[in-house]
């Protein structure tokens, strides 16, 4: 569903993402981990067709994101690190907005709205204003706009950051469900940043690791922690090995 | 382009839940009534003097457009030199501190798209202050008997100049994330399209920076009063609506040039 090839960025001199491969199956959920300022936001944001790569591609469905770039950012639902909301608007009005942005057919986008209301927990709040909803609420605002057009494809920047601990329990169980097919509901494929490693144990089923905008692990949870191995200590070990071939090379 | 309409829409429907779209209004309602009325009395006052001093030949030149909606319409023109960046500083402005740009720039919307809606919502409340002021010279016409087409003809020129200053307020929200900056930016631009045949004919002159005739010519051409003020008598020539077309285009296309450099930083 989703195959980046090759994707690289770069900031003058400053080489953000370097080279990253990876293929993610249709309904899997794919943990990308890294430190901060590893290129994780970087890479989605190429995913998702806001940044251009300076090398390499992705393909989004049947999409390049090169050659039909309006048809890939059509088959994502992108949460940025920090949702973007306008805060003078209600949250119904927001969402409708976003669904027509998105070419959701006129007549379909009031059960759109509807639908990633209810998916959301947002029903309640529909029309108030965003800017005077809590910080868990726009968070949900954020999810509900991202999945409003039913995407194939969701890619979620740090969803659960600056959450309180029932609120983060929500945003995972949101989108756990997001990720299983319901009747009807197509099931999205997702791929999600953060450096929560508990996130990850949580809901994904396979971990991207990158560190200095290389990929260091791409393996499914499942075989990363058989052993019983805890994945705080493949991250550890994974980020502090390339810090000592650094040191080496100096 | 369709994204365009609902963009420009919900600028528009933005702009009439925040103070700045009231204020502007009321602003502009007021200052519209304060400078009609003064240009009304000073109009009486002025056909007072001549028939005391029975200027008969005068008397008889003396209408309400040319004495009256003329002097009016190039007052009220002064006003756009705030009005119109006070409309415009958020329009790009806005996105990148609610971080809604990603979301445009993520979404099926073309960079068009979001320039153009982005403009044809400002469009829609210049177009809205113009009819505004429209109501002034209205009043005229069931107390007297000015000429149709030229009040058209002064308030297509309001309309020409506020949509050129609106394309101009445009880009200057889209080359920085500050309201104020784009604010202030707008109305150096603005003034500078004022001061170019000034500047023009102050080069030629003087031969200052090498500045032949030509040049010159060409910056007489780029400034906005000659072309506004044809369009006030009532002359609605290609060459003036030519250039105010121009000066939207050349903004339109810089804005989403700097729109577009997002992606290429």
């Amino acid at each position: 569903m989703i195959e980046a090839r090759g994707l690289s960025k770069r900031y003058g001199d400053l080489l953000a993402v370097d080279d990253v491969s990876f293929v993610v199956q249709e309904g899997e959920v794919v943990g990308f981990l890294g430190p901060n300022g590893a290129g994780k936001t970087t890479t989605m944001r190429m995913l998702t067709g806001y940044l251009p790569p300076s090398d390499g591609t992705a393909v989004i469905g049947d999409a390049d994101i090169f050659e039909q770039p309006i048809a890939a950012r059509r088959a994502v639902g992108y949460l940025p690190e920090t949702p973007p909301l306008y805060p003078e608007m209600d949250v119904q009005g927001f969402l409708r907005f976003v669904a027509r942005l998105h070419d959701v057919p006129r007549r379909e986008i009031r059960d759109a709205v509807d639908r990633a209301l209810e998916r959301c927990g947002l029903a309640d709040v529909r029309r108030r204003v965003i800017g005077a909803l809590s910080k868990g609420y726009r968070q949900r605002v954020g999810v509900a706009q991202a999945i409003v057009h039913a995407p194939p494809v969701l890619v979620l920047d740090e969803p659960t950051v600056g959450l309180d601990p029932i609120q983060i329990r929500e945003i995972r169980g949101l989108i756990a469900e997001l990720a299983a097919p319901r009747d009807g509901e197509p099931a999205h494929t997702v791929v999600l940043s953060t450096h929560i490693l508990p996130e990850v144990e949580a809901i994904c089923q396979r971990v991207i690791l990158i560190n200095r905008g290389r990929k260091v692990v791409d393996r499914p949870l499942a075989e990363l922690t058989a052993d019983g191995a805890r994945l705080e200590d493949v991250f550890a070990r994974a980020t502090a090995r390339d810090a000592d071939a650094e040191e080496a090379e100096a | 382009m369709r994204h365009a309409g609902t963009i420009a829409g919900r600028e528009l429907r933005s702009l009439f839940v925040s103070p700045v779209a009231y204020a502007v209004l009321t602003l502009w309602a007021l200052l519209g009534a304060f400078f009609f009325l003064s240009t009304l009395v000073q109009f009486q006052e002025i056909l007072l003097r001549m028939q005391q001093f029975q200027m008969f030949d005068q008397l008889r030149q003396m209408n309400l457009n040319d004495a009256l909606i003329e002097p009016f319409f190039q007052t009220m023109w002064v006003f756009f030199l705030i009005g119109v960046p006070a409309v415009t500083m958020h329009l790009f402005t806005a996105d990148k501190a609610n971080r809604t740009e990603e979301l445009l720039l993520t979404s099926p919307a073309t960079i068009w798209d979001i320039v153009v809606g982005k403009y044809l919502a400002a469009a829609g409340f210049m177009v809205l202050m113009v009819a505004l002021l429209g109501f002034f010279p209205g009043l005229l016409f069931a107390f007297g008997d000015p000429e149709v087409g030229k009040t058209w003809a002064g308030l297509l020129g309001m309309v020409l100049v506020a949509l050129a200053y609106a394309a101009i307020g445009l880009f200057a929200s889209s080359v920085t994330s500050n309201q104020i900056i784009a604010f202030f930016l707008a109305l150096m631009l603005i003034v500078l399209f004022l001061l170019l045949s000034l500047i023009g004919d102050l080069g030629a002159a003087s031969g200052f920076f090498g500045m032949g005739e030509s040049v010159a010519g060409v910056m007489r051409w780029l400034a906005t009063a000659e072309h506004f003020s044809r369009l006030t008598q009532g002359l609605v020539e290609t060459r003036d609506l030519v250039y105010f077309a121009f000066i939207i285009g050349v903004f339109l296309l810089l804005t989403k040039a700097s729109v577009e450099s997002v992606r290429w930083r």
